[in-house]
């Protein structure tokens, strides 16, 4: 086999910050090649200096052994790269097609006028070549996220790429839709392209992957081959400490009803109903989740839940009281930790610093303020005990929020949140975008959370993630809920099935049938799955 | 693409700047922009025609104006030529400091607003109103009180005057913005019109002095207006104004650091969002720094009447519009206020000394300032610019490999 990618020596300096130490990186033709790394690892800096986006401070890229320089993604364009990126840029209005073939039409009339013919006739035949279901004439505005990205792959086929690059694919799809991601993969390696994948699923790269990277810190600690490893080797290197990828769940002694939704109706900005008659209560003690892929509502709900936004009906209690349109502020104040889905635009300021972050949301409070008057002593004090007890790095409390990476933001959020001692924690994509050494502390707290008799409502995109720590599951699907299932008696087939809005007994025999082609081991498709520290979280730094 | 990468690291490097970097690069862009003008008045000195006699010679050529005497004015001029012995309290450095004073405050309107993000423009109309309801408050009372008790009683009225009725004035595109969804740039331009328009109707009309051919009010008694401590009163500059103006430095500084409130200001005026999650009530606090903005520019409109005018007179300078630019100079930081507000105020009190002095005509003189102006505000201007850009400064976005939301936005920028 031919080297079809050879990083050599890739180091790519930042003002004050390596994002690349000396990273060899080889790739071979027709390969899926998995690029694992915690956030912050310089995973997509190392793809940005291979699509042309950043130069290297220094080393080489070579394709097929020819040196290249890229002075623009233009250029390795024409050097048959392409690049998927996590956020898809797709023209919603546009059709598949014209998204597909957009600023490399096919001409007509001395090049005058798009040759719509051509371009259609163009893309069903690229499609038919490797296999992609899609309709050429559907607007993507309608079509799935799975289909969008496969508009995504096509575009770059299209352009005549060779070698692509996947960030994060995985990061908005159904399990099902991941499946078929991955059956495309298969047949694109099989026709001589060269994939490189980059995530930090360490299930999802031993699955897709035929050779895995791994790089920690900026550097490379080693590739492996993705038959003769583990998911404990492939954590530990990632991590460099060892991690044990079990959980203990325990069961759930509940109290009292803590929070509840009766009949939430949200409606969103174009009149479309984003929550659809919800209801749900949590209780003291238990995690009552709800699972969904993205953009089923879960986002409006959590909202009208914690005071961001008002429902158009329906009623919110909390604490025996009806707080439907009781503000951000009093919510806080009775005793409601939220932990936003966004981090960078609503969990933290980015400008400010760890010690005014900490402040957040208890600014009118009485512990770190009084009168309207701010004791910075105390707030200072409470966030260097938050930054000491749940391992924020840098451990330093006047580094601004955005220089932080992302699993760090996370984690202070977490913290700050939790050590609000709350009723009820709100948690929207906890762990989103977070590595695995916080995701396992993230849901370790959350449990101990739940023992000390907090009730929890979780939302996630992460099957593994809401099953394995809920005590209740509900599953979103076009602002309704399609069922509430015990996690423990359902797999993640039928999860993925309700996920798609098949309601139970829509179709009595496919229950497990189909979808469940994967070996039927609900654990293994994903790694991030509730772990359990080993040791003290102490893992050495370099 | 390596000039985009060196351009983008310089971005970095200011956006990361400490301050006293951010000092030094002042001061550095303070000297670039005087050699600058220095050649531009060198080269308007060759397109004039002077006498040889009047001519100044450099590198064996002559010139009409000489840069030396130009900047010489422009700033020791300004301050009242401290080194040549004949230093007056009562000369041209008093003249400075009254301009100060003023766009102090000013200043402090604008970086407020800016500080809760918010531009208000409307500042001028704010100084206006403040003014006028100054004025005609002190008026009344001033047949209530007379004497040394008269000064002691009418100063902090008529400055408690001209805040509440700024401040009013200020909150109109306040709850326009925070229930009507009205931009604030919009609604206090065209407030700044109707402020005026008001103030001639009413001074030319039932609160006209009849015994002036202006459109003014009634003069103010003297013991309504700053006393002339220390500075004399010729150049009507007062020493308790300036005392005031530094107190509202202050103070304001302690808001915005030190208290819940000014916390909720600089939450919502970097990241509203964040703001909202936190429990900040933006409609109300849009409205209380609005309110406040236009209270400390009708501070501004009283200190005009109180200390300047002694009356009020239509035709204010645009004192509350200079404030934009001592704020954005100021990098909206109070404390910069005051160090900014210094400089404009040497600028615009040298600007008339250097027509006194030489034969360099108005405007250009006009281009020297803004020379300095542009050049002094470029590297804070740039700060704000590029905190909001993506891959600039220190976020590890453009750094790090990121799963979740982050995304490598930098990097689709770039495409």
């Amino acid at each position: 086999m031919a080297t079809a990618v050879h990083l050599d020596g890739i180091t790519k300096r930042f003002p004050g910050v390596v994002a690349n130490d000396d990273v060899d990186l080889e790739v071979e033709r027709g390969t899926v090649h998995a690029l694992l790394g915690e956030n912050g690892a310089g995973k997509t800096t190392l793809m940005n200096v291979l699509y042309g986006l950043y130069e290297p401070t220094s080393g080489e890229v070579r394709l097929d052994g020819e040196p290249r320089e890229f002075g623009s993604p233009r250029d390795a364009i024409d050097a048959g790269i392409g690049m998927i990126h996590q956020h898809f840029m797709l023209v919603d209005p546009m059709t598949v097609t014209e998204n597909i073939t957009l600023g490399n039409e096919p001409r007509k009339w001395g090049g005058l006028a798009v040759d719509r013919a051509g371009s259609r006739e163009a893309v069903v035949d690229l499609a038919d070549r490797y296999g992609f279901d899609i309709d050429p004439d559907a607007r993507i505005e309608d079509v799935s996220v799975g289909e969008q990205q496969r508009v995504e792959i096509l575009k770059a086929l299209y352009r005549g790429a060779d070698t692509l690059i996947l960030d994060e694919p995985t990061a908005v799809l159904t399990p099902q839709e991941v499946d078929e991601l991955f059956d495309v993969l298969t047949e694109l390696t099989s026709q001589g392209k060269t994939i490189i994948f980059i995530t930090h699923k360490l299930g999802e790269a031993m699955r897709a992957a035929d050779e895995i990277s791994v790089l920690r810190d900026g550097r490379k600690v080693g590739t492996v081959d993705a038959d003769a490893t583990s998911q404990e080797e492939l954590a530990e290197l990632m991590v460099g400490r060892e991690v044990l990828l079990d959980v203990d769940h325990g069961t759930a002694e509940t109290g009292e009803v803590v929070a509840s939704a009766s009949d939430v109706v949200v409606e969103d900005e174009r009149g479309v109903r984003a929550v659809d008659g919800v209801s749900f209560e949590v209780r003291a003690g238990e995690v009552f989740g709800i699972a969904g892929v993205d953009g089923n509502g879960q986002s409006e709900l959590v909202e009208s839940v914690t005071g961001l936004r008002t429902p158009d009906a329906g009623e919110i209690r909390f604490r025996g009281e009806d707080v439907t349109t009781a503000s951000r502020r009093q919510r806080i104040e009775a005793g409601m930790a939220y932990i936003p889905e966004d981090r960078q635009d609503r969990g933290l300021v980015m400008e400010f610093d760890l010690v005014e972050n900490g402040l957040l949301g208890s600014q009118h409070g009485r512990e770190l303020a009084s009168n309207g008057r701010i004791d910075w002593p105390k707030t200072r004090g409470h966030a260097e005990a938050i930054i000491d007890e749940y391992d924020v790095r840098p451990p330093d409390a006047d580094a601004e929020a955005e220089s932080l990476s992302g699993g760090n933001q996370q984690k202070f959020i977490v913290g700050r949140e939790f050590e609000r001692d709350p009723e009820l924690v709100v948690a929207s994509h906890p762990t989103r975008g977070v590595d695995v050494g916080s995701i396992e502390f993230i849901h370790e707290r959350l449990l101990e959370l739940r023992r000390q008799g907090v009730a929890i409502l979780l939302v996630s995109s992460k099957l593994e993630e809401v099953q394995g720590l809920s005590d209740r599951l509900a599953v979103a699907y076009e602002g309704e809920f399609v069922d509430v299932v015990d996690p423990d008696e359902t797999t993640e087939e039928e999860l993925g099935l309700l996920m798609a809005g098949e309601r139970p007994g829509d179709d009595g025999g496919g229950g497990g049938g189909p979808a469940a082609s994967e070996g039927g081991d609900a654990g293994e498709t994903e790694s991030d799955a509730p772990t359990e520290l080993t040791d003290a979280a102490d893992g050495e730094r370099a | 693409m390596s000039a985009a990468d060196r351009a983008r690291d310089a971005l970095s490097r200011l956006v990361d700047a400490s301050a006293t970097e951010r000092i030094l690069i002042s001061t550095a862009a303070l000297v670039l922009s005087v050699l600058i003008g220095a050649v531009l008045v060198l080269v308007a000195g060759r397109m004039t025609t002077c006498t040889a006699g009047e001519a100044v010679y450099y590198f064996g050529t002559g010139f009409c104006y000489d840069p030396v005497v130009v900047f010489d004015r422009l700033f020791l001029g300004a301050l009242g030529d401290p080194f040549s012995g004949s230093w007056s309290p009562n000369g041209q450095f008093a003249v400075t400091l009254r301009e100060s004073t003023l766009l102090l405050f000013t200043g402090l309107s604008v970086a407020l607003a800016f500080r809760a993000g918010i531009f208000n423009i409307g500042t001028q109309g704010q100084m206006v109103v403040g003014a006028l309801a100054t004025a005609l408050g002190v008026l009344w009372a001033s047949s209530l009180v007379s004497g040394t008790l008269g000064t002691v009683v009418l100063i902090p009225f008529g400055l408690l005057v001209g805040a509440v009725f700024g401040g009013l004035y200020g909150a109109v595109p306040g709850l326009l913005k925070a229930y009507a969804d009205a931009n604030e740039v919009i609604t206090t331009i065209m407030l700044n019109f109707i402020a005026t328009g008001v103030a001639l109707y009413l001074v030319s009309g039932i609160f006209k002095d009849p015994n002036s051919a202006a459109n003014q009010t009634v003069p103010l008694p003297e013991f309504a207006q700053f006393p002339a401590l220390l500075f004399g009163g010729r150049q009507d500059f007062s020493i308790v104004a300036l005392l005031f103006g530094l107190l509202a430095v202050g103070a304001l500084y302690y808001v915005l650091e030190h208290t819940a409130f000014g916390y909720d200001v600089r939450t919502s005026g970097v990241q509203p969002e964040a703001a909202e999650y936190g429990g900040v009530d933006a409609k109300r606090t849009v409205v209380a720094s609005l309110t406040l903005s236009g209270a400390l520019g009708g501070i501004a409109g009283a200190m005009y009447v109180m200390m300047v005018l002694g009356t009020f007179q239509t035709g204010i300078p645009a004192y509350g519009f200079d404030g934009i630019t001592v704020s954005i100079l100021a990098g909206n930081n109070p404390l910069g206020v005051g160090i900014a507000a210094l400089l404009f105020g040497v600028l615009k009190s040298g600007t008339t000394v250097v027509q006194f002095a030489t034969d360099v005509p108005p405007q250009l003189v006009g281009v020297l300032r803004g020379l300095i102006i542009l050049f002094v505000a470029m590297p804070e201007f740039f700060r704000l610019l590029a905190r909001g850009l993506p891959g600039a400064g220190s976020k590890p976005k453009a750094v790090a490999t990121d799963g979740g939301t982050d995304g490598d936005r930098g990097g689709e920028a770039d495409e």
